[in-house]
């Protein structure tokens, strides 16, 4: 800037008008000239999986502006203030824009060559010294399905080790596997517009207008429905409901037991549902007889009364949604949390019907696709390991070898970094996930990091907190910079297009897994005649036809044009008819129990964990969103007043959260009555102050996903700075 | 002004992006018909727009916020649109809401009444309070009046800005941005009769909100059912001190150094020449660097414009006239006869007096209780007082030390007693300005108070308090020059902690106050 130039800014001559001018827009109308956009790019937005279509401004090839599609039966227009600031993430600082290598301790640009070179040469190097299985893959749900779908081919017929999992373990797992345990098969059975058309609307564990701030209109448009919600913190989510029952930690599976012995006895029961459609249901009656309204009110800290009245409620309810997120997920009883939910709606016919359904909400805008087609938990079209026919139908669809497909599970997410530390896995690679913030327990997962021998971290930024641990770190495009589909919590296969070029050298995920394709020399046996994720997407339609999840009738251009298009129609299992072998559902004897680490005289305090609408999981986007950042730029801890005056304690003192695992220095701290005497609750979000330097490394048995809800902590003040 | 009717975001098939919803998606359940969250018409005679929110529909997803700072261009730190959390009841009985803001658009809206340059207006037709970047000069007075913190100044621009109803929006037809973006459609634009209004604004006020009565907010709120009342800002424990504006710290002690100088020379009969033209010289100084308050210092003339309304603008009058007066007093001492010389002294010394009151008027906003009491005004007198007991005879010394002070002629003896009397009130309207601070009803006045806590603070209230009396004791042992000197450093001290320590009136904003405004 020329000194003439300063001195007409100071001296108030020019207020830089120009910047602050307004023009009409064509579409949008009467707005600052600076989002005035010449062309809109249709997509999906990138955060959480709701999947709410968007209109992204694009002027000279930037990305000006983000606005809903009102066209979108999703969100109908409106975004969260993720979705609306999203623009700035194409244009944000702290981008990884070339690949660095890991030379004498330091990470140094090299080329694409080198790297992906000195990749393969490594991690084959890992295999034939200790064994194919010795890599292990932790891939993610913010790919896309083509994504997704080419990874766990690549990993499990290219790299050869069935070690590949995605981060979806640290969030949708127990969902799965509940659902695979109910009904045979992964999927969730209802739609969003069913929380229209419910007369009863039960949320389990799941603070949606926090973190799916967009379902809320949905709820906000049924005014017939009574919104019962489940949480041990008073959450924006409890603010709207009819009723909030504020239970003790983890005592929801007694309250689910609870209100089917009420439904049971005052045979509020769909017994024709139960004998055409079910399995197992004398024994769970005569289990869920203990769990009387009293033996519950005690366990779950609710009145009897309650308890009778919400039962009442649900069993009289011409249709009942049940809506679950990580309250529920997010625990070493997880998978069985959901099979009681499943048991519930089996049990009065509330699921295969408009507004009746059992309902997990998910967490990251292509779960759902890493779920079907990732090829980790199961094979991709929610095929099963272990089912002969299933592996030959690939084969065969795919042309290989049927010995080539693996005839189980490998090593899930927690127990690949288990392997790790006890020196099974040798190599890593994480793909668009950031463990040294999500991943619980961190003192394990850093153990984990340092003992590998080669760790790669292919992320869209840099520095992430993992990519310090890499000895080879890939640029790889982000959201809206490339093409291909998400599929939402619903089964909504919606489209995601790319909307400006990735930053310097970075390339595209797909691109990457080609070049290493090329590279381990499977690329036209695994990836024949590909070029595009369109030719992934081709490939997927074939795999999933005829599945529950069947792609294969519709195509890009279909979904984009339809606003996304649901796999499976608008309800799954309509006509009572699951994917058992006998068809019929299974109703499971679920006992409850309490959490693991329990809270004693020297860690007085259940700690709770979760997120804030601001900010999305380890805040690597966000963060480099200024607006975002601004509006909540630091972590703070929750503590009720009493618990508060017992310690002496005062609003935004600095405090340390302690627990026999490690601790988080200076913290904020909020006294609220948002949160029970006796617990606290603290965002995840943070790198600063990482929750999971005090979290448990407990995990499902079943599923595999981390307790991150509950972990017993003390509270000090920190010493002063 | 037309209004493209609703009608028009129902039936309109082209490529509208911003129909508040699409009516004809086929999944939409059709029970429920599309809302209309804008008024069908333009306000008639004796109406006008105004913001209705429902604190019942609103999940705080802070949407709003986001889309009124990508409607406006705004920067990160500036928020037209503003959310805030309140909280009451005890756990599990909590209860938690929110509250979204812009402007309220007040029937008597202070930032109009104050601007010195007409920068706002009120729209005859919509209501609407708008404000004119281009007529705007940064003064912040607005900043100051608006008893919702509303009005933001941007330092890149070095004008105020603040929410216009997306008044661009609402002419074509289009819901204002925050209207637009909200999930709950919690947020509405309606039109209301002013005279009822005036008669019961009681829709007005909600917990976390400033009484509407200063200025008779517009907004409508919709409270909750169960018990609003013990609904509580959660904000309240993150005060922080308030900008320090340096450069009216020291104009303002200056030109009452040179008032109460003047003054007293007046009358102990010490107005020399070489008096005069220090003081004038002072005043110079001084009047240069107030315009650099200003965001545009380059048309600090405009401030003038608004006399009749304006303290401001009077401020900028009556000092510009004792500017004037001192110029043309000094030059009679050079050349013209004694009486003129007294005449033109005397009048300046009124001018400055009235200037001082003026100045001190400024700062008596409804919108800044700890600015808003006696001691203010009198403050800023006694301040004039203390410096001007000392400086004349401080400034023979200094005279002396130079040798020229044999000119001055028939010299009274240097009093004690008026500087000790000075000393005395000016410390006396300190202590029980902060006494009662402390013991007021109003949270605004206590947190003030309270900012005394801080570590910084607390030295320089410390600092000029005993500045002040080792005025008095310097003065005694005849160290006039440090007396003057101790006597200046007590009253810039105060003046820095009286600009840092006002906590103004704002809505509630959230825990974590992102942005800290």
């Amino acid at each position: 800037m020329s000194v003439l130039m300063k001195a007409r800014r100071m001296l108030g001559f020019d207020t830089r008008k120009e910047k602050y001018v307004f023009e009409k827009d064509a579409s949008v109308g009467h707005i600052s000239a600076t989002r005035v956009a010449d062309t809109w790019v249709k997509t999906t937005c990138g955060y959480c999986s709701v999947g709410c279509g968007m209109l992204i401004g694009v002027r000279d090839g930037k990305a000006v502006t983000a606005r809903g599609n009102p066209e979108h039966p999703v969100n109908r227009g409106k975004l969260c203030p993720k979705g609306l600031s999203e623009h700035h993430i194409l244009t944000a600082p702290g981008r990884a824009k070339q690949p660095l290598l890991r030379k004498n301790g330091k990470l140094v640009p090299v080329s694409w060559d080198e790297a992906l070179d000195t990749m393969v040469e490594r991690i084959g190097a890992v295999q034939r010294k200790y064994g194919n299985h010795a890599l292990g893959v932790v891939g993610t749900g913010q790919l896309v399905t083509e994504e997704c779908y080419t990874l766990g081919k690549l990993v499990q017929l290219g790299f050869r080790t069935r070690n590949n999992d995605g981060n979806t373990t640290l969030c949708m797992a127990s969902a799965v596997a509940g659902y695979k345990l109910s009904f045979g098969s992964d999927g969730p059975p209802g739609s969003y517009e069913d929380l229209e058309t419910a007369d009863v609307v039960l949320l389990i564990g799941s603070n949606i207008a926090d973190n799916h701030p967009i379902l809320c209109q949905r709820l906000e448009r049924n005014e017939s429905r009574t919104l019962i919600v489940v949480d041990p913190r008073v959450t924006k989510t409890a603010m709207m409901a009819d009723i909030h029952l504020p239970v003790k930690p983890r005592s929801d599976i007694a309250l689910i037991n609870g209100i089917a012995h009420v439904l049971i006895r005052e045979g509020l029961v769909d017994r024709e549902y139960i004998e055409r459609h079910t399995s197992g249901y004398e024994e769970f009656a005569e289990f869920v007889s203990t769990f009387t309204p009293r033996h519950v009110a005690k366990i779950t800290g609710l009145s009897e009364a309650r308890i009778e009245e919400v039962a009442l409620l649900y069993g009289r309810a011409k249709a009942a949604f049940i809506g679950w997120t990580m309250g529920v997920n997010h625990s070493t009883q997880g998978s069985v949390t959901v099979t009681a939910i499943n048991n519930l709606a089996l049990m009065t016919g509330n699921i295969g019907r408009v507004g009746a359904s059992p309902f997990s909400i998910t967490g990251q805008c292509n779960a759902m696709g890493t779920r079907e087609a990732g090829f980790t938990s199961g094979l991709p079209g929610y095929r099963k390991f272990e089912n002969v026919d299933d592996r030959e139908e690939l084969a065969r669809i795919w042309n290989v070898d049927v010995d080539r497909i693996p005839t189980a599970r490998g090593l899930a997410y927690p127990d690949i970094i288990e392997g790790a530390v006890t020196g099974k896995i040798k190599a890593l690679w994480f793909i668009a996930t950031n463990p040294v913030v999500s991943f619980p327990n961190h003192s394990v997962l850093e153990q984990a990091l340092r003992s590998v021998e080669f760790l790669v971290v292919q992320d869209g930024f840099h520095p992430t907190p993992t990519a310090e641990f890499a000895d080879l770190v890939l640029p790889a495009a982000i959201w809206g910079e490339k093409e291909g589909t998400f599929t939402n919590s619903e089964r909504r296969v919606n489209k995601v297009n790319r909307i400006v070029v990735p930053p310097g050298e970075a390339h595209s995920d797909f691109d990457i897994f080609l070049d290493i394709a090329e590279r381990l020399g499977v690329r036209e046996e695994l990836f024949p005649g590909w070029s595009t994720t369109r030719d992934a997407f081709n490939e997927w339609r074939r795999v999933s036809a005829g599945r529950l999840c069947d792609y294969s009738g519709f195509s890009w251009e279909q979904i984009e044009e339809q606003g996304g298009v649901q796999w499976g129609g608008k309800r799954l299992y309509e006509d009572g008819v699951f994917q058992t072998p006998d068809g019929r559902a299974r109703l499971y004897s679920v006992p409850w129990e309490p959490f693991l680490e329990q809270p004693n005289s020297e860690y007085s305090f259940v700690l709770n964990t979760g997120r804030t609408v601001e900010h999305w999981h380890t805040r690597t986007k966000t963060s480099q969103v200024a607006m975002l950042e601004s509006m909540v730029p630091n972590a703070w801890l929750e503590m009720n007043p009493a618990d508060a005056a017992r310690l002496d304690l005062r609003s935004h003192d600095r405090v340390t959260v302690i627990s026999r695992r490690s601790s988080v220095k200076d913290i904020e701290l909020r006294i609220t009555g948002i949160v029970a005497p006796g617990q606290v609750f603290m965002p995840f979000h943070f790198a600063e102050s990482n929750s999971n330097l005090v979290t448990l490394g407990a995990f499902d048995p079943i599923s595999r996903e981390p307790n991150f809800k509950q972990c017993a902590v003390r509270i000090e003040k920190s010493a002063a700075r | 002004m037309s209004l493209l009717l609703h009608e028009r975001a129902l039936t309109d098939g082209s490529e509208d992006l911003v129909r508040m919803t699409a009516g004809e998606v086929q999944d939409f359940s059709e029970v429920h018909a599309t809302k209309v969250l804008i008024p069908g018409r333009t306000p008639e005679e004796g109406e006008q727009y105004r913001f209705h929110f429902n604190m019942t529909k609103c999940i705080g997803c802070r949407s709003c916020e986001i889309a009124c700072n990508e409607q406006n261009g705004n920067p990160t730190d500036i928020r037209w649109r503003r959310m805030g959390e309140i909280e009451g009841g005890t756990y599990p009985d909590t209860l938690r809401h929110y509250l979204s803001m812009g402007c309220n658009h007040c029937l008597d809206a202070d930032c109009v009444k104050g601007c010195p340059v007409n920068a706002y207006t009120k729209d005859p037709v919509t209501g609407i309070v708008l404000h004119s970047a281009d007529a705007c000069i940064g003064c912040q007075y607005c900043v100051w009046n608006c008893p919702y913190s509303v009005p933001q100044f941007n330092a890149e621009r070095g004008v105020v800005g603040k929410c216009d109803m997306c008044h661009g929006r609402l002419t074509d037809g289009r819901e204002p941005a925050c209207v637009n973006a909200c999930p709950e459609g919690a947020i509405e634009i309606e039109i209301v009769n002013l005279a009822e209004w005036r008669e019961n604004y009681a829709a007005a006020e909600s917990p976390g909100m400033p009484a509407a009565g200063h200025t008779v907010s517009t907004t409508r709120i919709t409270l909750p059912a169960r018990s609003a009342a013990d609904l509580e800002r959660v904000d309240a424990g993150r005060i922080r001190p308030e900008h320090a504006h340096l450069s009216l710290v020291f104009m303002t002690t200056l030109i009452q150094m040179v008032t109460g100088a003047l003054i007293a020379a007046l009358l102990w009969r010490r107005a020399s020449l070489s008096m005069l033209g220090v003081l004038l010289g002072i005043t110079a100084v001084a009047l240069n660097i107030s315009v650099f308050h200003l965001g545009r210092p380059a048309y600090a003339w405009r401030a003038l414009k608004m006399w009749r309304r304006s303290w401001l603008s009077r401020e900028v009058l009556l000092f510009g006239l004792f500017f004037a007066a001192l110029t043309l007093a000094t030059a009679a001492a050079w050349g013209g006869g004694a009486r003129t010389q007294l005449i033109l002294g005397w009048t300046a010394g009124a001018l400055g007096l009235a200037g001082t009151v003026a100045s001190a008027f400024i700062y008596l906003v409804p919108a800044r209780p700890a600015w808003n009491m006696m001691h203010t005004p009198m403050d800023f007198v006694l301040s004039a007082a203390l410096i001007g007991s000392v400086f004349p005879a401080a400034l023979e010394r200094l005279a002396m030390l130079f040798g020229s002070a044999h000119s001055v002629v028939d010299r009274m003896p240097d009093a004690i007693w008026p500087v000790a009397l000075c000393a005395g009130l000016w410390l006396a309207n300190q202590v029980v300005r902060l006494v009662r601070l402390n013991r007021s009803s109003l949270f605004e006045r206590r947190a003030s108070a309270a900012l005394f806590n801080v570590e910084k603070l607390r030295n320089a209230l410390a600092l000029s308090w005993g500045l002040a009396c080792a005025c008095v004791v310097l003065a005694l042992v005849g160290y006039w020059i440090a007396a003057c000197a101790a006597a200046v450093g007590a009253v810039l001290c105060a003046r820095y902690l009286f600009f840092v320590s006002v906590v103004p009136l704002n809505m509630a904003l959230t825990f974590v106050r992102g942005g800290e405004r």
